[in-house]
Order: structure tokens, then C-alpha cells, then sequence
């Protein structure tokens, strides 16, 4: 045999397997517990006919891998005021086998403007992505989820308190670890006998723990309302006498970076005045009076009502309307 | 003779062994001239060493380790226990649909990749895909591999083996 040879093979061999070692973990890998059995079948000739011989079975079975990742589920930073928010996070096991996994949220997250205080991670329960209190259950101490089966994701929530002396434009990461609950270590560490069906269960190339971050902007939003009155009278003056027309506008300045939602703007029309009908509008754009599908509505009895709905901070919206002096 | 012991031997190259073949001459027989062959599977995995220069060497090793991905070495030895030649052997071995050959395995090594009807180095394999058109098979498509030795001597043992990933 050529000893040269047989290196240079082995050497190939080799090479090919770092390779393999350095490449991440398979999440659609054969399952834990799995028997693979390997026999080989021989023929030959004996001189007198075909003779047939079954080697030996050898059984190994597949081990659990611990893998997992976390992901966050947020498009971009929460847009928070002080009080609760709510952070979205996706477990996934990335190993073979069922594992369930401890989980820790973390508030202290270096850069942070300021540090949120965690009050609860919850799981969505009713899988519809969105954190419903009272619905998706709540985690108790050690946060650790189900037994989530190879390849099983599972959304959670982290719910918080932005607290009170956080500033408009401050931001704050959270960070979510999920930890094998069989353990973790560096890869390749093996808890014998702690894996699915009594096979051995072996840290992946993610040490069976993943982190991900969640961010919260604050974004805090007054809204600041300024009316004022034009007067014309009867005689081309100011005068404020009966049969003069005055005309009211009604500033709503946003202020802040975030938004408001379901601003309204409500007035009553004075004692001794009428309301001028037709005359109610929003940015210049007439708006009819009665209760319809536009956003305004005005009597002389009930007075004048603007729904806006969600405006943007940074800007401002002018309401007009008439009334004439009695 | 010398034509057996090349094959022998070049199966051994192409096969990663470990077990040095000892290619002796047939004895004369004594008694009933007949061979009797056996077979021992095992499993093995590549265990990697690097020394202070760096340099990496790998050896085989009793497998302690069965996760997905994990590289083995399936091996098969073959001994003559009897007292003549067995001939036109060929050994078989399918492979469990929870391993993979290595994409690194031996080029000339023979296989099957339709359940074991049809044999032949994987280059020259085929498989058909759902539409009926047919690709080049992969080491993923192996379903068999398969050696075959022209005569194995009174006496003559070796190693045959293919490398496997777990899926």
C-alpha cells in the first residue's frame, strides 16, 4: 500500500469535514431519538454456487441537538409614552428534538436613553400575533415556555413600563434570551442521557441560547388648542351689535414626535349667537353639517364636532364656523 | 495473484481504510475446499487533531457524538475464514434515509441511486424529478453503495468504507 497516497486521502477527508463542521446547524434535521441501523449484504461464489452473507447491524441513535433563535417581531422601535408597552418576539426551535426553553428579559441594554422596567413576558396564546390581556397567558417566574416541538415557533410578548421621566425622542433596547432548558454551553457540550428517547442531547453551534433586541422610542404628543374670532357687522365694520357675523377658528396644534389618535374637536355655539349653517370647515374645505360620512357635524343646538381621527404631531388643523350676533 | 492483490489494494485507497490488508497465498486445502466469508459493519467518526504547528490530522474514533450534521464513517470489514477462494464478490450496504453520502466520498465508488436496481459511479447516475425530466444525481439521491471484489483469498481480510452526514 502507498503510505503517500493514503495521507493525501485522509488529508482530503479532512478538509472536507471542517467544512462541515463549520456550517450551521440543520433546523430540518432528522429527528432526535431516530435509530439509524447500517447492515451490508455480501455475495460470493464458493465453487458450487451463490452463497449470501449478512454482516453484523450496527444501531446508533441520533442525538438532540440544542438550537433555538429568537427573533423580534416589531417592524422598527414601539412608539411608547410613559406607561406600558408591548415588545414581540419569536422563539423558534432550531433543534431536533422537543425542548422547552427559559426565558429572560434584560432592560439594561447598554445605550439606552433610559431603562424600562420589565413587568411580564406572555405567550400568544391565541396566536393572532397582537397581545391580548386577560387572553395570552402570562408567564410566571422561571418565564419558561412549553415543550415546543423541532422547528416549532412560538410568538411572546415582552410588556413594560416606560417610566414617567422618559423625554420625547428617548429610546430604549430590550433584550430577549432564550436558553435550553436541558442546559446550554459551548457547542459540542454534551448532557449525557438528556435527550429525546435517553439519547444524549448536544449544544448546536448557538450555544442552545439566542438573544434578540426590541426597541422602544418615546414619542410623547400635546395636542394645543388656540380659537380665535373675526367680527364683521351689518355695516362693513367690527362692531360687535346684533346681525354682525363672527367667525371662529379653532388652532390644533400637535406638538411632539409621535401621534394622537381619535383627536376630536368639540365647541358650543355662545349664548345669543346662531350658528350660520354651511359654514363649518376644516382647513379651508367645507364640511356639511349634518351627522354623516364627513368628519364634521354642527348644529346650533349641539354645537360644532370634528373628528380628526390620528394626526401626526408637527402639525396643525384650523376648524372655521359662523355665527351671527342675535 | 497479482491482479487480485491490485484490486484489494485499490479498494482500500479509494476506501479511507484503517485495518491493513494482508493479501497471503492460498493455502493447500486440507480437508473440503470451501470459503467462508464474513461480515463486520461498525461506525466510526473523524476525529480532528491539531498539533502546536498547526497542522491538522484526523483519525477515526469510536463515535460519541449523533446530532444532524455530524460526519461518520460507515465501515465494513471482510475476512476468508475458509480454505479457499471466494469470488466475484460484492458487497452491499443501503443506506438509512436518516444519512446522507459525503459530498467528499469517493468518486469512483459505486452506487445506486434508484433503491438499489440499477448500479454505477454517481457521475455517470441520473435521477428523475416530479415532472419526468431527468437531472444529475447528487450524493443526497444514494441509496446504495456497493463493492465488489473479484476474489478474496483464504486468509485475506480488509476494510472497506463510505463517509455519511447525518441529515
Amino acid at each position: 500500500m502507498n503510505t503517500k497516497v493514503l495521507n493525501r486521502s485522509l488529508f482530503a477527508t479532512l478538509t472536507a469535514a471542517a467544512l462541515t463542521t463549520g456550517s450551521p446547524a440543520l433546523a430540518d434535521g432528522i429527528s432526535a431519538g431516530t435509530l439509524i441501523e447500517n447492515t451490508a449484504t455480501a455475495t460470493y461464489d464458493d465453487g458450487t454456487g451463490v452463497q449470501t452473507v449478512d454482516s453484523n447491524t450496527v444501531v446508533v441513535r441520533v442525538d438532540e441537538l440544542l438550537a433555538v433563535t429568537v427573533t423580534s417581531l416589531d417592524p422598527g422601535p414601539i412608539s411608547a409614552g410613559p406607561g406600558e408597552a408591548v415588545l414581540t418576539f419569536e422563539i423558534i426551535n432550531q433543534g431536533n428534538g422537543p425542548e422547552a426553553f427559559e426565558l429572560t428579559a434584560n432592560p439594561a441594554v447598554a445605550g439606552n436613553d433610559f431603562d424600562t422596567t420589565i413587568e411580564s413576558i406572555a405567550v400568544d396564546t391565541n396566536g393572532n400575533g397582537t397581545f391580548d390581556p386577560g387572553v395570552d397567558v402570562i408567564l410566571t417566574r422561571p418565564e419558561t415556555t412549553d415543550v415546543l416541538q423541532a422547528d416549532e415557533s412560538l410568538t411572546v410578548f415582552v410588556i413594560v413600563t416606560v417610566p414617567a421621566g422618559a423625554s420625547d425622542t428617548d429610546e430604549s433596547d430590550v433584550e430577549l434570551t432564550a436558553s435550553a432548558v436541558t442546559g446550554t454551553g459551548a457547542p459540542g457540550t454534551t448532557f449525557a442521557g438528556a435527550g429525546a428517547d435517553g439519547g444524549d442531547a448536544i449544544v448546536g453551534t448557538g450555544g442552545a441560547e439566542d438573544s434578540a433586541i426590541g426597541s422602544l422610542i418615546v414619542g410623547i404628543t400635546d395636542v394645543e388648542l388656540t380659537k380665535s374670532a373675526a367680527v364683521i357687522d351689518p355695516f362693513g365694520g367690527t362692531s360687535v351689535v346684533p346681525g354682525s357675523v363672527v367667525t371662529f377658528t379653532i388652532s390644533a396644534a400637535i406638538v411632539g414626535s409621535g401621534s394622537v389618535d381619535n383627536l376630536t374637536v368639540t365647541d358650543a355655539i355662545p349664548d345669543d349667537t346662531t350658528y350660520v349653517p354651511g359654514t363649518l370647515a376644516l382647513n379651508g374645505a367645507p364640511l356639511t353639517d349634518a351627522t354623516d360620512t364627513d368628519v364634521g357635524e354642527a348644529s346650533d343646538a349641539t354645537g360644532i364636532s370634528v373628528d380628526l381621527g390620528t394626526v401626526a404631531g408637527g402639525t396643525t388643523q384650523a376648524i372655521t364656523f359662523d355665527v351671527t350676533i342675535d | 495473484m497479482t491482479k487480485l492483490t491490485k484490486i484489494v489494494a485499490a479498494a482500500l485507497v479509494a476506501a479511507l481504510p484503517v485495518v491493513p490488508v494482508t493479501a497471503q497465498e492460498a493455502t493447500a486445502p486440507t480437508e473440503a475446499a470451501e470459503p467462508n466469508v464474513s461480515l463486520q459493519s461498525d461506525v466510526k467518526a473523524y476525529k480532528e487533531t491539531t498539533d502546536a504547528d498547526g497542522n491538522v490530522s484526523s483519525e477515526l474514533v469510536e463515535p460519541t457524538v449523533f446530532t444532524p450534521g455530524t460526519r461518520l464513517s460507515f465501515g465494513l470489514s471482510y475476512e476468508n475464514k475458509g480454505n479457499s477462494p471466494a469470488t466475484d464478490v460484492t458487497a452491499t450496504n443501503p443506506l438509512h434515509e436518516a444519512v446522507q453520502l459525503a459530498p467528499d466520498a469517493d468518486p469512483a465508488l459505486i452506487v445506486s441511486v434508484d433503491g438499489g436496481t440499477t448500479f454505477g459511479i454517481l457521475a455517470d447516475l441520473q435521477v428523475a424529478d416530479e415532472t419526468g425530466a431527468t437531472r444529475p444525481a447528487t450524493h443526497d439521491d444514494v441509496t446504495h453503495v456497493r463493492w465488489t471484489i473479484a476474489a478474496i483469498a483464504p486468509g485475506e481480510s480488509g476494510r472497506v468504507a463510505f463517509p455519511v452526514i447525518i441529515r
